[in-house]
């Protein structure tokens, strides 16, 4: 037939187009999840603007800006350096460092910032984010002025005004069960007045006249809303000691800072005072709720952004949840700092709040949904990550189990009385028909009026789901968590304008130097392709070469003595693998279970719970569905052997699964391992130097192993030249399919949604049992330990990776010269420590 | 061979130096106490001991007993004995019995207690000097030796600033001493300039100095003169006028080229007086191997911090510096007082293709690390450190040597007749038994080829 | 009998053996240089290939490489 001949050939087409697709996604760096450009009436002309002034160059090809700026008296006292182009270097030793920093992470986006000196950028989007929470432009370029070594260049003060002066200054505000839009300034409302569209916007009351301008008088409130526990004044634990200690540096280090950069600072600070209760007066008017929309484009136009602002206080159509902070709750510094941006003026803001993972991102979520006490409803990106939430409700705050609804393709909870809803973003965004009670659900999801949306893990989203889920469900206010928010990325736009502003983004060095998240020890560890894998891998195409690599003899047997190695000291592993072939045969060769894909939800949940508290299980092999929000406290050790590319927002985020702050460990440099294990000569060393970016500029650094020391005394798999052979026609032998690397959720550009949800079916299926099947070796130690579950695990021993790395400088095959040791006692294992 | 191997620098230091002067030029340096004060500073610590010990004797001394004398090991005593031997400080003189003893040297006996224990003439010249009424004071001196000096590498480096007032006297040693080359009738740098670039300055004024004096028969000045006028600087005091009078025409000249090169001060070409600067007074404590006192730099110390994520930050407003950092990183900003810079695989393997090692980048980087940098240990990032040598041995990872390859051998008779005369011959590059293969270097071919023959023949 | 062969030797690491393999059987320039296969970490190849060896190797070299450090 005709009909189905064409049909073949549009499929093959399809298809060819695909594969040309998937080879370049390989070759990619950031795979951008599915985004595609934000309609640009979604965005601001002016937000596009970057700051680029032409400059001298000098006889090294370096931008020289020797004459332009001027160097001041005192720049040995002031810690900051502004380039023409909008780069801002400053000095994390300076006296003035911590004044400065404050200012800069919120008027410019952090490039990088490693030990002392910090880079930032000023962008028309950092801008807006300072502007929306409160700072005003002469104040930014002042500040910036005083802090600066030299002269400011004259094109970034233009750059400051351009972006500042019309974003931040109109607010759509909720009051009273009506929608404002409210201004510090007359001026620009009446210039907004002007536009027709607006004009038609505009609720007037039935006897009023037309043509009456006459704005709303009101005053707003600088009084944070945020009200937490404070910690017990009597602490000797480490966090409050680090804060107070904090506090110590700021005023020993008053004496070195120059006053007029003290004074400022003292105004700027004034924002996150709560003590402080000047009120500032506002204009606004009322406009129709079905206009809202409209209205929003036009301002877009007209470069006045709306900021939304949800003035929950005075909401008394959403009746108040009965939701709070349990009295044992305390936040830390950082998380409470971000959250004073959020609630700065006694009302919500909408932003993105962005930590590092393991830093404490639900807290600060059940925070505001505590703060703000209405109805909220939590997004979350996988039915693992909507359990965790759940139990961090319960954990943190007082709601009743029966206010807490889920809605997940596993879990649907009834929906009546509840308060706090939590789901996947793939639920709200499904497009094809549900069934009954999933629809009767979305119904009335939709009818509801939230009062807060938080949206988790809110980088990993498409811009099309990100979109329906947003205009599906009504929030008077958003909230958007991240990790790794990519500064070149398109997302950027998106969740500027959808969302709204960056409000508050934590340092991560610093957080790991007070002890919040762990201290991790990144490496890279070079595994020699063998001759035979590394002939073939020259001759073939690029999905094979990826199998090859990930299945090079030599990568398994350095993955199975670290796995072995780690497994001692007691330490929890997670092995990292895109590629499911690999995934499978290194987890079932090893006698390790696995999760990936197709493995159901409930299983997932099994495999989780045995690795965190069966001592049996300390190793787990999971494909990418593990990349985000698997929250694994006990994990402190990973190893990555097949990745996705040259994406470093994936190594960012599975560097994330070990960050929750380890305990007791404080005698080790180190007590967090990321281990990255790459075929030499293959692809995987440019992705894998292409993957480290992030977090290169977030101030790790990777230490290169050419060699594992040790690892030639363990009996590894693989040794012999006939098992690899053996090994490599098995992989010679995998169908194309299995060459592949897994594709999940919103991986592939223009994915349609029948797709997604084929997949989320697929996942309702076991395909594979799992591995659970205990060793000997395992049997033992549970002998030893008895019957307490979690006693092992805090049994972990103390090794650095320079031991197994040989000694330091001994890294390089060439020079390691390797000393004779005792075959049973690994020098490794000589020392123990109990935590 | 193909890979270009450059030959590394070697500073020599003031005992090798010495050693390679000829006897009679050694004794005739001994008659002034200035060298004589400066080769006995530079004695190992047991030679100096053993030199007091015999100041004042003077006939030769039983070597069993010198021996007594310490209860160090026997290799040092033998060093101290040796070193002693080679700078003809002492040598061998039987005792009447026949004993083996050693004696000093008499020149340097007599003039060694003269600068130990005063007397004789001023070394300096300080006659009718009337206060000055230019007199400078330190901090211009170091100034101005600086200034001075980086003209010099400046102009090594090519950089277009501040390399203006470097004359032919200067351009000719650069030549003689390879560290620059004619390329195209322009002077340009070597590998080995590179490398001179990157040592500290007081080692790069000491090895152009004996680069100096190399050529300084063949401008027909005394050797023995300049020399002993170079110790006579080193012990000047620094911020101090000295007269010029009484010098000689060659004098004259040698105090001409110190200027240039900034080891002394003279207002004018002409004038009377000079001041010697911290580059002349250091030459010998800047080389010796327990060198104290303050040091003058031309890279100040402690201006470069290294990152983690290959940023490299210079707290700098030379151009030199710039210049210099600029041989191995690719500079992206110039503020008033600081260069921003990026260590780059690319930026490192260029200057490894210029001959400059990774151990010389780092030691550049370690000894000039800001302050904030040496708080760490160690003081650059691990990673950093790796990362540089792994650049290195990138470059290293494949071989090649010309050489011929003799296989097919009948019996491994004769593949061993073949092979161990390759080997007792030095030109065996590689062999492999099992396969009866031999490789013989390409300069060895034609004389194994005529073993062969021979062989077969008879 | 011997034979009595001019060239030059290889001293590589096996993966880039079987890179310069790679390329001869390819006949990646147009004609055979490696003249004979040694063991794991040698070979005998002629001398006037070793320039645009070097070269190639670089190109891999660089292939395998990526500047980590922000512009």
């Amino acid at each position: 037939m005709a009909g189905s001949k064409r049909d073949k050939k549009d499929r093959d087409e399809k298809k060819s187009k695909k594969a040309k697709h998937e080879a370049e996604v390989v070759e990619d760096d950031d795979i951008d999840d599915g985004t595609e450009a934000l309609n640009s009436k979604d965005v601001p002309a002016s937000a596009a603007r970057e700051c680029t002034e032409a400059a001298a160059e000098d006889e090294f090809g370096a931008q020289d800006y020797r004459k332009t700026l001027e160097l001041k008296a005192d720049h040995m006292s002031r810690p900051l350096w502004v380039a023409p182009n909008g780069h801002i270097f400053l000095e994390s030793f300076s006296p003035v460092y911590r004044h400065a920093h404050d200012f800069l992470i919120a008027i410019s986006e952090p490039v990088c910032r490693p030990t002392n000196v910090h880079e930032y950028k000023l962008t028309a989007y950092s801008l807006y984010a300072a502007v929306s929470v409160g700072l005003q432009t002469n104040d930014i370029i002042e500040y910036l002025r005083r802090l600066s070594k030299t002269s400011l260049p004259s094109g970034i003060v233009e750059f400051i005004k351009l972006c500042t002066l019309s974003y931040g200054k109109v607010k759509l505000v909720l009051k009273h069960n009506r929608y404002y839009v409210e201004s510090q300034y007359p001026d620009v409302l009446q210039k907004l007045l002007k536009d027709p569209y607006i004009q038609q916007a505009r609720k007037r009351e039935l006897d009023e006249e037309a043509g009456n301008d006459t704005l709303i008088a009101g005053q707003l409130s600088n009084k944070s809303a945020l009200q937490l526990n404070k910690p017990a004044a009597s602490t000797s634990d480490g966090q409050a000691s680090a804060s107070t200690a904090e506090n110590g540096d700021n005023e020993n280090a008053k004496e070195d800072v120059p006053d007029d950069i003290f004074e400022l600072y003292d105004k700027i600070d004034k924002d996150d005072d709560d003590e402080d209760e000047a009120e500032l007066k506002t204009v606004s008017f009322e406009v129709n709720q079905d206009s809202i929309e409209v209205l929003q484009r036009r301002c877009i136009e007209l470069e006045h952004p709306l900021l939304a602002e949800y003035d929950f206080r005075n909401d008394t159509l959403n009746p108040d949840v009965n939701l709070d902070l349990k009295p044992s709750t305390i936040l830390r510094p950082y998380q409470e700092k971000s959250l004073r941006k959020m609630f700065g003026n006694g009302r919500a803001r909408s932003g993105v709040i962005v930590l590092p993972c393991g830093a404490g991102k639900t807290l600060v979520g059940v925070t505001a949904a505590c703060t703000v006490r209405k109805r909220c409803i939590c997004l979350a990106t996988s039915g693992v990550a909507v359990e965790q939430w759940r139990s961090q409700f319960k954990m943190w705050s007082t709601v009743d189990d029966s206010l807490i609804c889920r809605f997940t393709s596993d879990a649907k909870d009834k929906p009546m009385g509840c308060a706090i809803c939590i789901s996947t973003y793939s639920m709200l965004a499904h497009s094809t028909k549900r069934s009954w009670e999933a629809e009767k659900m979305m119904e009335w999801l939709q009818n509801q009026e939230w009062g807060l949306m938080v949206l988790d893990e809110v980088q990993t989203i498409p811009a099309k789901m990100f979109r329906r889920v947003l205009t599906t469900v009504n929030a008077h206010c958003k909230l958007g968590l991240t990790a790794t928010l990519v500064r070149e990325d398109d997302k950027i736009a998106d969740l500027n304008f959808l969302i709204g502003p960056k409000l508050y983004e934590a340092n991560w060095m610093e957080l790991q130097n007070l002890g919040y998240i762990a201290r991790v020890q990144c490496a890279e560890v070079w595994c020699p392709m063998t001759p035979e894998f590394y002939g073939e891998y020259l001759t073939m195409k690029s999905q094979r070469k990826l199998l090859l690599s990930a299945m090079n003899p030599n990568k398994f047997r350095a993955c199975q003595f670290l796995i072995r190695y780690h497994e001692r000291r007691n330490d929890k592993v997670i092995v990292f693998s895109d590629n499911v072939f690999a995934l499978k045969h290194y987890a079932v060769k090893l006698s390790k279970p696995y999760l990936y894909g197709p493995t159901n939800q409930g299983e997932r949940l099994q495999i989780l719970q045995n690795f965190q508290h069966n001592p049996k299980v300390n190793t787990i092999f999971v494909s990418k569905v593990a990349d985000t929000s698997f929250d694994l406290p006990e994990a402190n050790v990973l190893i990555q052997i097949s990745a996705h590319g040259g994406s470093r927002r994936q190594e960012a985020q599975r560097l994330g699964r070990i960050l929750r702050a380890k305990k007791g460990s404080a005698a080790e440099e180190y007590n967090a391992y990321f281990y990255s294990l790459v075929s030499q000569d293959t692809n995987e060393m440019a992705f894998s130097l292409k993957r480290q970016r992030f977090l290169v500029n977030q101030g790790y650094s990777y230490k290169v192993i050419t060699k594992l020391e040790g690892m030639e005394k363990e009996d590894l798999n693989y040794r012999s030249r006939e098992e690899q052979l053996t090994l490599l026609h098995q992989v010679l032998a995998a169908s194309d399919e299995d060459a592949e690397e897994e594709r999940l959720l919103g991986d592939m550009p223009g994915k349609s949604l029948e797709d997604l949800n084929y997949r989320s079916r697929e996942e309702q299926l076991t395909l594979l049992h799992q591995v659970l099947a205990a060793s000997d070796e395992d049997a033992e130690e549970e002998r030893l330990l008895g019957d307490m579950p979690g006693k092992s695990l805090s049994n972990r021993r103390v090794g650095s990776m320079q031991s197994l790395s040989g000694a330091d400088d001994a890294i390089y095959m060439e020079y390691s010269k390797n000393k004779k040791k005792s075959d049973h006692v690994h020098p490794l294992f000589k020392k123990f420590k109990k935590a | 061979m193909a890979g270009l191997t450059y030959k590394k620098l070697v500073c020599k230091d003031l005992h090798t130096y010495l050693r390679s002067l000829t006897p009679s030029v050694l004794d005739k340096l001994y008659c002034h106490p200035a060298t004589c004060l400066a080769v006995y500073r530079d004695l190992p610590e047991l030679a100096r001991h053993y030199v007091m010990r015999i100041l004042f004797v003077e006939q030769a001394v039983a070597q069993a007993v010198v021996k007594q004398w310490s209860n160090t090991s026997p290799e040092e005593q033998v060093e101290a004995a040796a070193a002693l031997m080679e700078l003809r400080v002492w040598y061998e003189q039987p005792l009447p019995g026949g004993m083996p003893g050693w004696l000093l040297n008499p020149t340097f006996r007599k003039n060694l207690s003269t600068a130990l224990l005063g007397g004789g003439t001023p070394w300096l010249g300080t006659k009718d000097l009337t206060p000055d009424k230019y007199a400078k004071d330190i901090p211009f001196l170091d100034k101005y030796a600086l200034e001075r000096w980086e003209c010099v590498l400046h102009f090594m480096v090519g950089s277009n600033e501040g390399s203006d007032g470097v004359n032919k006297d200067i351009t000719d040693i650069l030549l003689h001493s390879h560290l620059m080359r004619v390329d195209d009738g322009e002077p340009s740098i070597t590998a080995e300039g590179f490398q001179f670039l990157l040592m500290d300055t007081s080692s790069q004024v000491w090895f152009f100095l004996l680069q100096y004096l190399d050529t300084v028969q063949t401008r027909g000045m005394d050797l023995v003169e300049c020399l002993t006028f170079l110790f006579q600087l080193s012990f000047s005091s620094l911020g101090k006028d000295y007269s010029a009078e009484e010098m000689n025409e060659n004098q004259l000249r040698f105090l001409q080229h110190l200027r240039e090169f900034g080891l002394v001060y003279q207002r004018k070409r002409k004038s009377h007086r000079y001041y010697p600067t911290r580059l002349a007074i250091n030459i010998v404590s800047g080389v010796s191997k327990d060198a104290t006192g303050a040091k003058l730099d031309t890279h100040r110390p402690g201006f470069i911090v290294v990152e983690t994520n290959y940023r490299v930050y210079s707290y700098t407003d030379s151009p030199l510096q710039v210049a210099l950092l600029g041989l191995f990183c690719e500079m992206l900003y110039r503020f008033p007082n600081l260069a921003v810079a990026n260590l780059t695989r690319a930026s490192v393997r260029a200057a490894m293709s210029r001959g400059i090692t990774a151990e010389q980048i780092l030691h550049f980087l370690v000894s000039h690390a800001h302050p904030e940098m040496l708080k760490n240990n160690p003081v650059l990032p691990a990673s950093i450190t790796d990362q540089i040598k792994l650049w290195e041995m990138e470059r290293d990872r494949i071989r090649f040597t010309d050489g011929v390859m003799y296989n097919q051998f009948l019996s491994q008779a004769d593949f061993e007749l073949l092979r161990n005369y390759a080997k007792d011959t030095d030109v065996l590059v590689w062999e492999m038994p099992e396969k009866r293969v031999i490789i013989v270097t390409k300069a060895g071919h034609d004389d194994v080829k005529k073993f062969w023959k021979r062989q077969r023949a008879s | 009998m011997v034979n009595v062969t001019k060239g030059v030797l290889v001293e590589c690491d096996p993966a880039m053996k079987q890179f310069l393999l790679y390329l001869d059987n390819k006949n990646e320039f147009g004609r055979k240089f490696v003249l004979q296969d040694l063991d794991d970490t040698h070979l005998f190849i002629t001398a006037d290939i070793v320039e645009i060896l070097q070269d190639r190797i670089d190109e891999l070299l660089d292939q395998m490489s990526f500047s980590i450090a922000e512009k």
